[in-house]
């Protein structure tokens, strides 16, 4: 029990905590379009979505709230989606929030470089609303 | 889960044909610096784009023919591969078929012309693995495995063990742990704290446990993998299948409904079948909402709003002052009402500026008109533009879209010579057509000029002659003999190009262009070229208007047109036979044209009229600019000059000859706006009119007193104008 709470105290392991409303998760992509697939789908699943347009976006908006998960297109203007995983997970209150990426078949090296900077999952596009669902289900508390 | 995907339809609609543009302005700057990384780069994001959203929507044509071209661009980007002219023009062919299959409906089946591109871009990338094996595969219905199937029910033992950096991915493995769970029945599930440090060394940031899981499910081997599908890189995946049983288990838990078996490999995307038919009910929604919506940006939005909230400020402040008003108030009152006056016309501007767009979206669409046409004749052509950001009015950028073109082409088909007569005529071989648009003296120019041959004004009066349009000794300047191409029915050219239309001539750019309040003035030298110079008003709901007095009504002439206003004295006016009244200023007789006249106050207020012609020098003619002439407009007086909206008369009324519209005036009247070339071509100008001319000045009288009536009641105006 002692680890438990350590771990929980150091922000390790965050447990969902009943009733604390909808989750929220931040979306980040260039195309308006995509964004608003993705967040529609979201919301009927039950989701809060915030949208950015881009990585420097998403980290302005990441500086006046706080997002349970980030769903990131790599390809963006301004700053890219692995240049937005690496500062995300510089700051310690998303250091371990899962961040899914979004991807296209054929481009596997982009993913590692995910992975790398530290990227929890990924999402292929095109995607299917409910795969999509469940691969949230997948990463979130 | 059902979506409604109709409504997010046009947006994507919009959206790609946004980025069709792009990647075809892209590609064509491409020719000139092939290995322009960060243009790849934008090209390659669009057709990215594009693929995302047809994936969403089931437009499987689409998403094929996109992951080629993002396969191919992937090369040229990475400079695996040459961007060579055959690349581009594969490229640049992709780029229509894509914008057909934008158009079309939705088909399963490949076009043929996507096919063969493919075909072809493979071609291209010969020693390329085959990519398109890895391409989502096209929808295949998904079944559902039916339920009463008893499906084997399998005992797993896995062993799940994290590195130690797992929390570095941001991975809970409690979720992992809960999302296992829900695959089956667990029976046991055992944790291993054996790697866990002294506390001196434990590092929280790391995960030194490790699990043992023990389930009960119906799931293969592959599906259960797929649980940890995102950590097989930061964790040491273990999953051993135990004895198998019918019917030994329980039936799984009831979660499992809600997780249907999933293909290890990306899954292809399931539609429900209904999504053709709405797709083709968004498409028609979003061909017939095109022009209705417009996408303005954040930053104009917020200005507005920010002046909005001065304007209420503002307004609290007045009412502040005249609910405790005492005459020494008096200035600070005028100068509330002075700081709302500004805000209101700051926020008139920028309500105004909501509808404009850069003409760069209609300039962008001309690079590929042009290298059409030079591929087509064998000529070498340049475009270029300049003045892209310049801002127009997004209905005058509509209407301005085929006029353009025409000219574009024109001057493509027409103008610009063959790379052998440019060099014979010792000009370089490539010709230049350049698209300019700039601000001028309150109007928007759009000027397009090209270094070809100019236009023969000798042909011109040949053809003209042959056409019946000029007699054939008729003595014309070579301007006036220009100006004859704007005439209906008239083309240069022996032989109707396939390129630049067929018979519709620049008449229509004119009249259209005349359409926008616009004048189109074309100049050309034989041999060095043409420049086709468009001017427009600012806006077409705002126009600076120039206020004259006839009689006792209210007119509103467009200050654009206006040249001069003069005194009028009798002795001035000369009467030609077929010219009717003329005023002679500055050795240029000018044709008079009295605005009592076309309201139909001539009868009535002759005596006045008859009075006024005595009394000598009471009136004023306006010179006006119509078309290519000039016009005197005789009023009684100028009541100053003033912004006005204009409001449709057709839209209320109906369409009067010789008015544009009316106006609302600060004092609630109504006032007509002239519209000065169309009152021109009314032949209002002989002495005695013939009765038709009569007929039409009545009846536009008629109609400008119903527009007053109808103008009340509609916003009921309690004063009578007109």
């Amino acid at each position: 029990m002692f680890l438990v709470s350590l771990l929980r105290r150091t922000g390790v392991l965050s447990y969902p905590v009943e009733g604390r409303g909808l989750r929220k998760v931040l979306i980040v992509d260039d195309s308006v379009s995509m964004r608003q697939m993705v967040s529609f789908t979201l919301r009927r699943g039950g989701y809060e979505v915030v949208e950015a347009e881009h990585g420097q976006d998403a980290l302005n908006k990441l500086a006046v709230a706080t997002v349970d998960l980030i769903i990131t297109d790599l390809n963006m203007p301004v700053m890219d989606g692995i240049t937005l995983i690496q500062n995300v997970r510089k700051q310690p209150a998303m250091r371990n929030k899962p961040i899914l990426m979004l991807t296209t078949e054929g481009l596997g090296t982009k993913k590692d470089q995910g992975r790398a900077a530290g990227a929890t999952g990924w999402i292929v596009k095109p995607f299917d609303p409910e795969k999509l669902l469940q691969t949230l289900a997948k990463v979130l508390p | 889960m059902k979506i409604d995907q109709g409504q997010f339809l046009q947006t994507f609609l919009q959206e790609s044909a946004e980025h069709i543009a792009s990647m075809e302005t892209g590609l064509l700057g491409l020719r000139s610096t092939p290995s322009d990384v960060e243009l790849l780069n934008s090209i390659f994001r669009s057709a990215h784009s594009i693929k995302g959203g047809a994936g969403f929507f089931g437009m499987i044509s689409l998403v094929r023919l996109t992951h080629s071209l993002e396969s191919l661009l992937d090369r040229l980007r990475s400079l695996e591969m040459q961007a060579t002219d055959e690349v581009i023009d594969v490229l640049l062919r992709s780029v229509d078929v894509l914008r057909d299959l934008l158009d079309a409906e939705p088909n399963l089946a490949l076009p043929a012309a996507a096919l063969a591109l493919e075909a072809h871009i493979k071609v291209l990338m010969h020693n390329e693995p085959d990519h398109a094996a890895a391409a989502p595969q096209l929808p295949q219905p998904v079944h559902a495995p039916p339920l009463e199937d008893a499906r084997e029910i399998k005992l797993y033992r896995i062993e799940f063990r994290p590195h130690l950096e797992l929390f570095s991915s941001g991975t809970n493995p409690i979720v992992l742990l809960r999302n296992l769970a829900s695959m089956g029945t667990v029976s046991c599930c055992h944790l291993h704290t054996g790697d866990l440090p002294a506390l001196v060394d434990l590092d929280p940031t790391q995960c030194y446990l490790h699990w043992t899981v023990e389930l009960a499910s119906a799931c293969s081997e592959a599906e259960l993998r797929e649980v940890f599908e995102f950590v097989e890189h930061l964790a040491d995946i273990g999953i051993h299948c135990g004895d198998t049983s019918h019917a030994a288990i329980a039936a799984p838990p009831p979660v499992q409904a809600a997780h249907p078996p999933q293909a290890l490999a990306a899954p292809p995307p399931s539609f429900p079948p209904a999504s053709t038919q709405r797709y083709t009910a968004a498409k028609k929604y979003a061909t017939g909402g095109d022009s209705s919506s417009i996408r303005v940006s954040i930053n104009k939005v917020d200005r507005l709003i920010d002046l909005v909230g001065e304007l209420v400020i503002a307004h609290v402040m007045t009412a502040q002052m005249v609910e405790d008003f005492e005459p020494s108030c008096l200035p600070k009152l005028r100068e509330a009402v002075a700081a709302m006056e500004r805000n209101t016309r700051e926020l008139h501007e920028r309500v105004m500026a909501v509808r404009m767009l850069p003409v760069a979206s209609l300039f962008q669409r001309y690079s590929r008109a042009v290298y059409d046409i030079a591929q087509a004749t064998g000529k070498q052509i340049r475009l270029e533009t300049s003045g892209d950001e310049t801002e127009i009015d997004k209905s005058m950028l509509e209407l301005l879209g085929d006029p353009l073109t025409h000219t574009v082409r024109n001057s493509a088909d027409h103008g610009i010579e063959t790379p052998d007569v440019r060099r014979a005529a010792g000009k370089p071989e490539e010709g230049v057509i350049s698209l300019k648009a700039f601000h001028r003296a309150g109007k928007i120019v759009i000027e397009v000029s090209d270094d070809g041959a100019g236009i023969d004004t000798e042909r011109v009066r040949r053809k003209a002659i042959e056409r019946g349009l000029i007699g054939p000794d008729a003595q014309m300047s070579d301007e006036q003999l220009r100006n004859l191409i704007f005439e209906p029915g008239f083309s240069t050219r022996e032989e109707i190009s396939d390129l630049s239309g067929r018979g519709v001539g620049m008449d229509v750019v004119k009249r259209n262009v005349q359409q926008l309040n616009g004048t189109v003035t074309l100049a050309s030298e034989k041999g060095r070229g043409s420049t086709l110079t468009i001017e427009l008003p600012l806006t077409l709901a705002i126009l600076e208007g120039l206020l004259v007095r006839v009689g006792d009504r209210t007119l509103v002439l467009p200050l654009l047109s206006v040249i001069e206003t003069v005194p009028l004295r009798n002795d001035q006016i000369v009467r030609v036979a077929e010219l009717g009244e003329v005023v002679v200023i500055r050795n240029q007789s000018i044709p008079l044209l009295r605005l009592s006249r076309f309201l139909g106050l001539a009868q009535g207020s002759t005596n006045t009229d008859r009075a006024a012609d005595l009394a000598g020098n009471h009136r004023l003619a306006v010179i006006v600019e119509a078309g290519n002439r000039k016009i005197g407009l005789v009023v009684d007086e100028l009541l100053g000059q003033q912004q006005v909206v204009v409001k449709s008369l057709e839209r209320n009324l109906r369409k009067v000859d010789g008015l544009m519209g009316a106006t609302i005036l600060g004092d609630g009247c109504v006032a007509p706006i002239v519209d000065v070339t169309s009152m021109a071509s009314m032949n209002l100008f002989a002495l005695r009119a013939p009765s038709n001319v009569t007929q039409q000045a009545v009846s536009a009288a008629q109609s400008a007193r119903d527009a007053s009536a109808t103008a009340k009641s509609i916003g009921g105006i309690p004063r009578e104008l007109v």
